[in-house]
């Protein structure tokens, strides 16, 4: 799910950048910093939106730099148990498919793939009905529950499920093209 | 009190085993028991007496007497009265000392069996050993002892013993002592016969009380007696007790151990899983079908390991061939099989049951299983956990659920204590209130309480542990805490009764798992992560010189992902063949000859990887590891050669990327820098140098921001010593001084801003015979000295930036390769006027030594320098001045600068700005020629063509002649060639600079810059137009 939430950071600034385009600075630096970043409470910082304030800039001993409290709109982007999502499948593999919905990497393991659906091996590995009218392979849209989140330091990772009504493949390019 | 009775079962069993011991104590009891007094051992079983009836005592005798019968019957020569002996002595652990108590031990025990049972036994025996030779009068003779014995117990003991009493009859101070009595192996048993035959023989004046032989024990046997003498003299002329062996005494505490009985307590019931302790089936997973208690049997459910062919051969009966070695593997029996080998079959329907068995050569079968009758000795069910195959296995030709939860039953008597936790989602299993699902709210003994949110149920409910059964969903993160997969995260995927399906955060497979070794956890581990001092994903040197990275700990073995680039080869070794980490800090050149260093993202452009990209993780003999989390094999890692690799994101690649050695990459490079002629060779060479410029710029500018300072030694026995710092490690750092490397306290170097001297050049770069002051008193000296100029220029290098380099160029109308290159020549200074104006400012630049007072500055002035658009676009209008060549005239602001001369203070002062420039022109030579770029040549006495530079190494470049690179090949010199100016929508190389290496589009040009479109990254970015070289497609 996306948020779009004030976040707060301190940035530190090297005494270079100090001028007349030191605001521009800070934000270019701060978009450097933080967007891409992940937290286990907000998720992913999609982008940054805007700047609410800058704080007062306090210089810290022995360094010259200068640390300047930034108040910055962003959106964030935050998966969570039962959410439904759309996501890209990167990997195929027997025990399941690999699927990435922007940042966020998505399982979903066999058995949370329908039970009619079945693992074909071979070039371009991928589930498939047995009357072959569905298939999941590689760069296949799904649309994906996901039941388990895990977060770590620099990413999220979850276990999805397409065992359910109105989930599943939407859009295959494959097969379109 | 149904241990006694299963230890008194077991016994049973037992006869034949512990026969000479028995016969020992029995002797003993003749001899000494009816006069001996009577001991506190007794009480012990005061309370079986009590519950004990006159009826029961005599069901009992009879009992004893039909067994007795059967001891004679077993080709045994024994008195009746010895087999209760040797029950005795199994049963009693506490005290051995009176041979009577142990007789009542063991009538008290059969006493207080279950009636029925006890008659069944009796029946049993009756029908069994009804024509035993033994005689009645013998049998009456016992029962009439026994009632005696009973009788006078019964008048004594007539209460309860509590466990105060219970502990009073642990042996004191005053009791007789335990000795150990060394004696020859294997003739324990002997010994304890021989001293009881002494003790029949020699009556009263032996005065040791007992003689114990453990089966369980060898080489010794214990004696019991109050003196260590009376042991001595009763083993005194025994044949194979040791003359002189030591006598050791039991210590009191010890004594209950030394003939405690193991509690044997198995509590064995249908579908149990069980393995077997013995024969074929040694270790094979079985499943109780029926227990005889009575009997002492048991009957499992096996999968049979028969050689039906051996089988076969050896019913019709021919000679089968023994070999023992052979188990035959466990198959299902297939009858038909069986019957096509001409097998006799019989079908049969067993009575007791109503069930069909098939019967081969007097085997059992069903289902394809073997069902099969053994002791109840011969089957263990402690720890038994069945794997999953097993399990898997066992329910395939009956695929009931059922069968499932008597698995259960056993895995849940192998619970740890404290399995339960408040808080844990549990499920009922069993019972009533199966599928109820509830969460734990306390752990009693056996019951847990637990809250469910069944309406109508009180709450807390109490459940038994038994029936229930951890609960989890699939999502819920967890951690293995037992089993064969203990230690690893995963999430669930999938719940199947109690067997979870666990995606396991490592590996990204999947993992089976009961849901009763799991515990709910956001912990996220690989499992054991470390072996030794061996961690995963550590790069490891092993015994036959390859190497690889750790990708799987097994148990007591890695996985590595061996150094081959060409395909991943996987190597389990063990610990011990492992030599050692490899730790070292270095870094390579990639396909363009970029640094890479570890944690650099670098992209595979060849092989079998190919595409793709991730962090490198360690760097070997010029092999990289490198992590993509998308690929999913060896834990993520790829092998790939450094030269099929390319660095990726520009942004990380100056400052940061060289957080490595700077001094070990330095020295990587072709030639060493203390030569003094070697910076020429570097600034024709060009490339090579260019990556140690870099080097040095980016140690700068990154945390390390002592690192490569030339600081001196304030302290210590190095006092006054000066040398570069080649590293920092807490508050220590290295610095080299001159040839040694010598580890100082930090605060014991001072920086060299304050010293003003250049003596990082004088110690880097072996100018020893300069004095330190010397360059800035005499500012024509360095003019005299090329040398130096050259030695500056690297300085410099550490200073600059590329980004820098791109601001110069325009400036430099000539090719600024040729300049540096001339500049190292000595002879060039006075026949070639044209050259002076870019020497003086390198030589303005060093005298000052801006470079150790840039060096110092802690807080990483050198990223400042590595900022590359600011002091791009100060310098950029400094520098016109020097732009006209006319000779002498440049001298002049580069004398001035001598003049402020503050050393420190020089960055900031504008002249310096200048100078800082000037080596600039000179270094530029190693922005220049890359492969792939099209260059104009011009060889003295030729005319110019053009050409696409091949190859650039060791300051010269191989040309492809024509504009394509079709026509020959020739070697130039880069002051022969000059780059061709791209032209608008050409694709360019860009060779100089932050993203020098990229290759991209030139979508416009706005004066000297030019707009690129990086193809990498389709970043658009602005360059100057002089480092921008039209790029040709080899």
């Amino acid at each position: 799910m996306f948020f779009h939430i004030v976040l707060e950071r301190n940035m530190q600034l090297h005494p270079r950048f100090f001028g007349r385009n030191l605001r521009e600075n800070l934000v270019s630096k701060l978009m450097k910093d933080v967007e891409g970043t992940c937290s286990g409470r907000h998720g992913f910082v999609v982008a940054i939106t805007g700047i609410e304030s800058v704080g007062k800039g306090l210089i810290r001993d022995g360094t010259g730099f200068v640390t300047f409290p930034v108040k910055y709109q962003c959106v964030v982007f935050r998966p969570f148990k039962g959410e439904i999502l759309e996501a890209v499948v990167t990997l195929v593999n027997k025990m399941g498919f690999f699927a990435e919905a922007g940042p966020v990497q998505i399982f979903v393991s066999k058995h949370l793939i329908p039970d009619d659906m079945e693992f074909q091996a071979g070039d371009m590995p991928h589930y498939t009905t047995s009357d072959g009218s569905v298939k999941i392979q590689k760069e296949c849209e799904v649309r994906l529950k996901i039941i388990g989140t895990r977060v770590d330091a620099t990413e999220i990772f979850c276990v999805g499920t397409i065992k359910d009504d109105f989930l599943g493949v939407i859009n295959d390019p494959a097969s379109t093209a | 009190m149904p241990r006694h009775r299963d230890e008194d079962d077991d016994v049973d069993e037992e006869y034949a085993g512990s026969e000479l011991e028995e016969e020992e104590e029995e002797v003993e009891g003749r001899g000494g028991g009816g006069s001996s007094s009577r001991k506190r051992g007794r009480s012990n079983f005061i309370d079986d007496y009590a519950e004990e009836d006159s009826e029961e005592d005599e069901e009992d005798d009879e009992d004893y007497a039909s067994r007795g019968g059967k001891g004679g019957a077993a080709k045994r020569k024994k008195s009746s009265a010895s087999i209760f002996l040797d029950d005795q002595a199994r049963v009693d652990d506490e005290d051995e000392e009176e041979e009577e108590e142990g007789e009542d031990d063991f009538i008290v025990d059969n006493g207080t069996d279950l009636p029925d049972e006890r008659v069944d036994r009796r029946r049993y025996h009756e029908r069994r050993f009804l024509s035993g030779e033994e005689n009645d009068e013998d049998v009456e003779d016992l029962e009439r002892r026994i009632q005696e014995r009973f009788s006078r117990h019964h008048e004594e003991y007539d209460e309860e013993a509590t466990d105060v009493e219970q502990q009073a009859l642990l042996p004191s101070v005053r009791d007789p002592k335990l000795w150990m009595v060394k004696c020859a192996i294997g003739r324990e048993r002997e010994v304890a016969v021989c001293l009881m035959q002494k003790f029949i023989d020699r009556g009263s004046d032996l005065q040791i009380r007992s003689v114990v032989a453990l089966d369980h024990l060898k080489n010794y046997i214990y004696v019991e007696a109050d003196k260590e003498a009376h042991v001595k003299e009763a083993i005194k002329g025994m044949r194979n007790i040791y003359a002189n062996q030591k006598i050791l005494l039991v210590p009191i505490r010890e004594m209950t151990d030394v003939l405690a009985v193991e509690s044997k307590a198995i509590d064995l019931s249908r579908d149990t899983w069980v393995r077997m302790k013995i024969g074929t089936y040694k270790g094979d997973l079985a499943k109780v079908v029926d227990v005889d208690n009575v009997r002492q049997r048991v009957t499992v459910k096996l999968i049979p390991r028969i050689d039906l062919q051996a089988l076969a051969s050896k019913l019709d009966g021919r000679e089968v061939a023994k070999k023992k070695a052979f188990v035959p593997p466990p198959r299902f029996m297939n009858i038909d099989e069986a019957r096509e080998m001409h097998i006799r079959v019989e079908r049969r329907r067993d009575s007791m049951t109503g069930d069909y068995f098939e019967n081969i050569a007097g085997m059992l079968f069903k289902d394809g299983f073997l069902y099969k009758t053994v002791s109840l000795k011969s089957v263990t069910a402690q720890n038994v956990t069945p794997t999953f195959d097993e399990l898997e296995k066992f329910n395939k030709p009956s695929e009931n659920g059922e069968s499932d939860f008597g698995g259960l039953s056993t895995l849940f008597a192998n619970r740890k204590k404290g399995h339960f936790m408040k808080g844990d989602a549990v499920i009922v299993i069993k019972g009533d209130l199966k599928n109820l699902k509830g969460w734990v709210e306390k752990v009693d003994e056996e019951n847990v309480l637990i809250r469910s949110e069944m309406k109508g149920l009180p709450d807390p409910l109490a459940v038994n542990e038994k029936e229930l059964c951890k609960y989890f969903e699939p999502g819920n993160h967890v951690k293995v805490v037992s089993g064969t997969h203990e230690g690893a995260t995963g999430m669930v995927v999938k719940v199947d009764q109690h067997v979870l399906i666990i995606l396991s955060d490592t590996t990204k497979e999947h993992v089976r798992v009961f849901a009763d070794h799991v515990v709910e956890s956001s912990e996220v581990t690989t499992g054991v992560t470390k072996i030794g001092d061996y961690e995963l994903h550590d790069l490891v040197l092993l015994d036959n010189l390859s190497f690889g990275v750790i990708i799987r700990l097994e148990n007591e073995a890695f996985q590595i992902l061996k150094g081959v680039p060409d395909r991943p080869e996987v190597a389990l070794v063990k610990l011990r063949e492992i030599k050692c980490k490899l730790e070292r800090k270095i870094s390579v050149q990639d396909h363009y000859k970029n640094v890479i260093a570890v944690k650099d993202d670098v992209r595979v452009i060849e092989g079998p990887s190919k595409g793709k990209q991730g962090p490198v993780r360690h760097i070997y003999k010029g092999v990289l590891f490198i992590y993509d989390r998308h690929h999913l094999e060896h834990a993520g890692f790829i092998c790939a050669k450094c030269t099929s690799c390319v660095v990726v994101g520009g942004s990380r690649s100056g400052a940061n990327r060289n957080s490595g050695d700077s001094m070990s990459r330095f020295s990587n490079f072709k030639a060493p820098a203390p030569v003094p002629s070697s910076p020429r060779r570097f600034q024709r060479g060009g490339m090579g140098y260019n990556s140690g410029g870099r080097g040095r710029g980016g140690r700068g500018g990154g945390d390390n921001s002592l690192l490569g300072t030339t600081v001196k030694i304030r302290l210590g026995p190095f006092k006054g010593y000066r040398g570069p710092v080649v590293e920092e490690k807490g508050n220590s750092v290295r610095v080299e001084l001159e040839m040694k490397i010598v580890t100082v306290a930090r605060d014991a170097i001072s920086d060299n801003v304050s010293v003003s001297t250049p003596s990082r050049d004088t110690s880097r770069y072996s100018m020893g015979s300069e004095t330190p002051m010397h360059p800035s008193r005499t500012p024509l000296h360095p003019y005299m000295t090329p040398m130096r100029d050259s030695g500056a220029t690297p300085i410099h290098d550490g200073m600059r930036t590329p980004m820098r380099d791109r601001a110069w160029n325009p400036y430099t109308p000539m090719s600024p390769p040729r300049d540096s290159w001339e500049d190292g020549n000595p002879g060039s200074w006075g026949t070639s006027p044209q050259y002076q104006p870019g020497s003086p400012p390198s030589r303005a630049y060093e005298a000052p030594t801006p470079g150790s007072g840039w060096a110092s500055t802690p807080g990483g002035s050198y990223s400042d320098a590595g900022t590359p658009r600011d002091h791009g676009s100060a310098y950029a209008n400094a520098p016109s001045p020097y732009l006209p060549s006319t000779p002498g005239q440049p001298m002049t602001p580069s004398s001035t600068s001598y003049l402020p001369g503050t050393p420190g203070g020089q960055p900031m002062t504008p002249g310096t700005g200048l100078d800082v420039m000037s080596p600039v022109i000179g270094g530029d030579a190693e922005a220049w020629f890359m492969p792939d770029i099209l260059v104009d040549i011009h060889k003295a006495g030729e005319d110019s063509d053009v050409g696409v530079i091949r190859d650039v190494s060791d300051g010269t470049c191989k040309v492809s002649l024509g504009s394509s690179g079709g026509g020959d090949t020739v070697m130039a010199l880069p002051s022969e060639l000059e780059i061709v100016p791209p032209r608008k929508n050409d694709r360019v190389k860009i060779v100089g600079g932050q993203y020098r290496g990229s290759i991209g589009k030139l979508i416009g040009i706005d004066g000297s810059d030019g707009i690129v479109k990086i193809e990498d990254n389709l970043d658009v970015k602005i360059l100057d137009l002089a480092i921008l070289a039209k790029f040709v497609q080899s």
